[in-house]
């Protein structure tokens, strides 16, 4: 029997992989190197740099900065996003689908054009939160909600909305139908779906370019200010703890829901 | 007569409670994201004035004028649609093999490994892997140590701070977005597609030529679609890795707002970029791939 997977088409798809996995690879060393500068490969491992980043005023508090925002839109997002994916998966409402493509569009959008956006929109109409924590909020929310709806989409689309009408039927106010039947099927993909959120926000770079204010920035930007000028290997230290998170986040996902079939087709 | 009335009347309530549910997102998206936006698209509309932010009343087309007379604008606008052109292409031959791979594997516990990989790198922060692709591709980065000490080349070979660089690196960050779009359309492919091809006596490569490839055609084109929406509208990408030396339209956009204080232009060319983006998302969303699951 011959394989599955022809042999060029493995080779390929190893160097793709490289592609993809080594820049990160590269990170995690340069933020254990024991040089000075960062080289390639590392003169030595230590952790020196990891010190470094836990002693530096700008990139710990940028890092925080960061959790803080990313917990703060993960809180909101999940509770809009998750009543806006039930409306979209139970109604029948003709523009539905026109609605769900509206949600997700921010995703897809140049996060450049829609920050400049909310940061005049800030200034103009006197809310007085451009470039503070509240403005960068709002742009997340924009961002991180369309992945908190993707994710409890998929899991509504595969429980079976029956066991709620059989509740009902038997009495159950909605509300409590909703309680004792539906949240208990969708919760993990809710969960799955905050943790999208929380990582998202964590990583947004585009939307925040125009919405954060020097001393008070999330990590992308300020390690994006340090990386115009210099390679700093507390920067590439601060990536570690951003790297640790990503996969802990990804493999907690993973845990909750299918991945597999949380990428799998989904239609509505 | 009463049963059927109050069976109306719950059936009433709970389709009013359905749209409570969704209020509240479609408030926010109408106050942070269509006013917003469309204060944008007036604001282009308004005469230029260094500093002022607000939209007034007066219609002027003299940004546009700008926008389109200067060659300076308009190479920016070509060398963005050229980019991301390229970006799509390349992404998507590095793509597929990995994406065929992905769909083929069929142990679950080997292909979520893979898929958690492809995950995980989507969601970090573009900052940090560019970050390791600047170390890689600089002047004393790993690949022109490799090309010196194999005496390949004499000096150092320029792999970024210009065009090269910024597509070397908008192809690392649309990798994810295109394998996931391709997974969901070649693992929809029935196997027994090509196996008829195979009994009939084709050759495996001209099984797959004629047979899996022109299949995957609806994801190759959504894929497709997606990297140059996403790769267009990257600001990041081309700041780090051309070093401000390839001046696509976000460049741009944030030179003119942020250094030059230039509103009316600067929404002008964030007008012109968000129509280009929107018009691939809207083929995209009329093509109906949503394999990536609304994830992409």
């Amino acid at each position: 029997m011959e394989r599955k997977i022809p042999l060029p088409m493995l080779v390929l798809a190893i160097l793709g992989f490289c592609y993809l996995l080594f820049p990160i690879l590269v990170v995690v060393l340069a933020g254990l190197t024991t040089g000075e500068f960062l080289t390639f490969p590392p003169k030595g491992l230590s952790l020196r740099w990891v010190i470094s980043f836990l002693n530096s005023e700008k990139y710990l508090s940028a890092f925080f900065f960061s959790f803080k925002l990313a917990l703060m839109t993960m809180v909101v997002s999940t509770i809009l996003g998750t009543a806006a994916a039930l409306f979209l998966a139970r109604s029948r409402f003709i523009g539905r689908a026109a609605l769900r493509a509206f949600f997700l569009s921010p995703v897809v959008l140049p996060g450049v054009v829609v920050g400049f956006a909310l940061y005049a929109f800030f200034i103009t109409s006197g809310l007085g939160i451009s470039r503070t924590i509240w403005g960068l909020w709002i742009g997340h929310i924009l961002y991180s909600t369309p992945y908190v709806i993707g994710t409890v989409g998929a899991s509504l689309a595969t429980f079976d909305v029956s066991l709620e009408e059989a509740a009902r039927s038997l009495g159950a106010s909605p509300m409590r139908a909703f309680r004792k039947i539906t949240f208990p099927n969708i919760a993990q993909g809710i969960q799955a779906g905050s943790i999208f959120a929380f990582i998202v926000s964590f990583g947004q770079f585009e939307v925040s370019l125009f919405l954060s204010a020097p001393n008070s920035e999330p990590l992308p930007i300020a390690m994006y200010n340090s990386l115009r000028y210099k390679f700093e290997p507390d920067a590439a230290a601060a990536g570690i703890f951003a790297i640790t998170l990503v996969i802990a986040s990804v493999l907690l996902t993973n845990r909750l829901v299918n991945i597999r079939r949380l990428l799998e087709r989904q239609d509505g | 007569m009463t049963k059927a009335l109050a069976i109306g009347a719950s059936g009433l309530s709970q389709h009013q409670l359905k749209w409570l549910l969704v209020v509240p997102l479609v408030a926010f998206f109408v106050l942070f994201f269509v006013i917003p936006v469309g204060l944008l698209f007036a604001t282009s509309f308004n005469p230029a004035k260094v500093g002022q932010v607000a939209v007034v009343s007066d219609i002027s087309f003299d940004n546009y004028i700008r926008f389109f007379s200067r060659s300076n604008y308009l190479m920016a606008a070509g060398r963005s649609v050229l980019l991301a052109s390229i970006v799509s292409l390349i992404t998507l031959v590095v793509a597929y093999p990995m994406a065929f791979v992905i769909a083929k594997t069929e142990n679950p516990a080997r292909n979520t490994f893979l898929l958690i990989l492809v995950l995980a790198s989507m969601q970090l922060d573009m900052v940090i892997r560019l970050y390791g692709m600047m170390v890689i591709l600089g002047d004393n980065g790993l690949i022109n140590q490799i090309f010196q000490g194999l005496g390949l080349t004499d000096g150092p070979v320029a792999l970024m701070y210009n065009f090269r660089g910024v597509v070397f690196g908008l192809v690392q960050f649309a990798l994810p977005f295109m394998i996931l779009t391709l997974v969901g359309v070649i693992k929809g492919i029935p196997p027994s597609l090509e196996e008829a091809a195979r009994s009939l006596g084709a050759s495996r490569r001209r099984a797959f030529m004629r047979v899996t490839l022109p299949a995957s055609m609806p994801g190759i084109l959504s894929g497709s679609l997606l990297v140059f929406a996403l790769s267009i509208s990257s600001y990041i990408v081309p700041a780090l890795m051309g070093g401000f030396r390839v001046g696509v339209l976000p460049i741009h956009i944030y030179q003119q707002v942020a250094e030059s204080a230039r509103f009316q232009f600067g929404a002008t060319i964030a007008v012109i970029l968000f129509l280009i983006s929107a018009t691939a998302v809207a083929v995209y969303l009329k093509l109906g791939n949503r394999s990536s699951g609304g994830l992409a």
